[in-house]
């Protein structure tokens, strides 16, 4: 699960900014190393929350600033998810 | 063997052309229609030149989409460009009130009809002008009227703010996305109405021009009907009375449903994906009215400036009243004088019909428009008229194949503002999609925005995935 989701969020990450997979390490910074713009940080963030059906609250938007980042919140949303269906 | 085709030369399709070209690549635009521009065309009546859609682009600040994507391709030196001061003048029976270049102007004047909002009205535009990423990400789920709610109490304001994207977005407060909203005010309303001499056309020309010369073909009058896909990866394009032409990477600049639906099998495509197509709302049309005035003929307003009237002040029911009256009755319409004042516009928004329902209506739309303009905004006007015509949903379909003539792509809700799979189908390899119908960038700088971005992808990968091909 957990590499699903890294996985999932790095394709989401490369497709918007038009890099290969393996351009992105943990720590690559969203705005600095591949220049996510306003509208970019938009499909990221819309694609992985209907991808994981995750919803992202407005105080954790600015978390998603690296890979590494978005993936702990991701997992942690997830989660939650599940404890709360079970 | 192109390294790409591009189908469709509107501005989304000629900028990703002149990028790609000027990245070495070799590219192939297709435009169905005898001239590029998508709605950005011109049109000649005898001694008449009438733009065919909008007359203006926006975001030519410094740092602006439109500007960074001009400079980047050299042009920005290449047009001459007027902008009218006030851009845009909203008028309503209880208050008129103008986008003027300068935003503190803009903001004083409304701050004079609503003393107590001064503080908030300074702070909604700082937003609009310098809000931060995150900020604007927050926005993704709320209305446009939500996010008026959380600066203003004052409803007649509100309602005023409203106005010009009902006008100019075809939604109501609140239906709009907030994000689309405020990039219309961003890009549009407080950095628009930049008029390039020589009409629309001329913008569409000049990156034409740069294309070729940068060693880009243009194929017009050609219809791409098919486009091939083998093992799931875009291989080329079908076109007509030319064949098949082969492509590394397939670019769409045209209408996502006729992508979708008739330029691929269903066999390519993704159900769920086919499906969520399938339910999506496209925006409002347009009914243009084109006006060619004898030389007696003064605007009584300045040439460039849109006067929006609205017979009512709440957006709500100006929208419902689009969807729902007959056109005849107007609550509402756009009017603009050319800047030399030979060329007078009128625009409604309206819902799509038929050819034959506006075969039938439309010299009568034109006599009661008319009719009402001469009543309301320029007295005189229909003795001065030497020629007049006018543009329907129905043409503006014929013309660029948009569905049912939408003019902004989809409706811009909340739930279409970002559809994951509209730029690129995650299960066709080397499609992409640029223009209008791709995602919430609005207007003419956001499909140019669009197109330059996914040129700038592309040519990163082709290196990767094309590594024997040198630039």
């Amino acid at each position: 699960m957990a590499d699903s989701i890294e996985q999932g969020i790095k394709d989401i990450i490369a497709d918007v900014a038009g890099v290969e997979t393996e351009d992105i390490g943990p720590d690559t910074n969203l705005t600095k190393d591949l220049d996510i713009d306003s509208i970019k940080a938009i499909e990221i963030t819309v694609a992985i929350e209907k991808k994981f059906k995750v919803s992202v609250r407005d105080e954790d938007v600015p978390k998603i600033m690296t890979l590494q980042q978005a993936v702990s919140l991701v997992r942690q949303l997830v989660a939650q998810k599940q404890a709360a269906s079970a | 063997m192109y390294d790409a085709v591009i189908i469709g030369a509107g501005i989304g399709g000629l900028v990703c052309g002149c990028t790609l070209a000027k990245a070495g690549m070799k590219v192939l635009i297709v435009e169905q229609h005898s001239r590029p521009g998508g709605y950005c065309t011109s049109f000649r009546r005898g001694k008449y030149l009438f733009d065919a859609g909008p007359h203006c682009f926006g975001s030519y600040r410094e740092g602006g989409q439109m500007r960074r994507v001009l400079e980047d391709l050299g042009l920005s030196q290449s047009m001459e460009l007027y902008r009218p001061d006030p851009c845009d003048t909203i008028i309503t029976p209880q208050r008129t009130f103008s986008f003027w270049n300068n935003h503190r102007r803009t903001i004083e004047e409304l701050h004079e009809f609503f003393p107590h909002e001064g503080e908030q009205l300074r702070a909604f535009f700082r937003f609009l002008t310098d809000a931060k990423l995150e900020a604007f990400v927050q926005l993704r789920r709320l209305t446009f009227r939500e996010l008026l709610d959380r600066y203003f109490g004052d409803r007649l304001l509100k309602d005023l703010l409203a106005l010009p994207l009902v006008a100019i977005g075809g939604l109501p407060p609140s239906k709009m996305s907030a994000c689309v909203g405020a990039q219309f005010y961003t890009e549009f309303i407080l950095d628009g109405g930049y008029i390039p001499a020589g009409g629309m056309q001329h913008l569409s020309d000049t990156l034409a021009d740069r294309f070729r010369a940068l060693g880009g073909a243009l194929l017009l009058s050609r219809k791409v009907d098919k486009i091939s896909v083998r093992e799931k990866t875009a291989v080329g394009v079908n076109i007509d009375r030319e064949g098949f032409v082969p492509a590394k990477f397939i670019v769409s600049n045209g209408d996502a449903r006729q992508t979708f639906l008739a330029l691929l099998s269903t066999d390519d495509m993704d159900p769920e994906f086919l499906m969520s197509l399938r339910g999506m709302q496209p925006s409002l049309s347009s009914f243009l009215l084109y006006l060619g005035m004898d030389e007696g003929y003064h605007p009584p307003f300045l040439p460039g400036t849109v006067h929006y009237h609205f017979a009512a002040t709440d957006p709500e029911m100006a929208y419902s009243s689009i969807l729902h009256d007959d056109i005849r009755s107007g609550r509402w319409y756009a009017i603009r004088s050319s800047t030399d004042s030979k060329a007078l516009y009128v625009e409604m928004l309206t819902t799509y019909q038929d050819e034959e329902y506006w075969r039938r209506n439309k010299d009568q739309i034109m006599d009661s428009v008319i009719a009402k303009i001469e009543a309301e905004a320029v007295p005189g006007v229909s003795r001065h008229i030497r020629h007049r015509e006018a543009a329907t949903p129905a043409t503006l379909h014929r013309y660029t194949l948009n569905y049912q003539g939408a003019s902004y792509g989809w409706a811009g809700t909340p739930e279409q503002t970002i559809v994951p799979g509209l730029r690129k189908p995650s299960f066709i390899k080397n499609l992409y999609l640029v223009g209008h119908w791709t995602t919430l960038a609005v207007g003419i700088s956001g499909v140019a925005y669009i197109g330059h971005d996914t040129a700038k992808t592309l040519a990163k990968r082709r290196k990767c995935i094309f590594p024997q091909i040198s630039a």
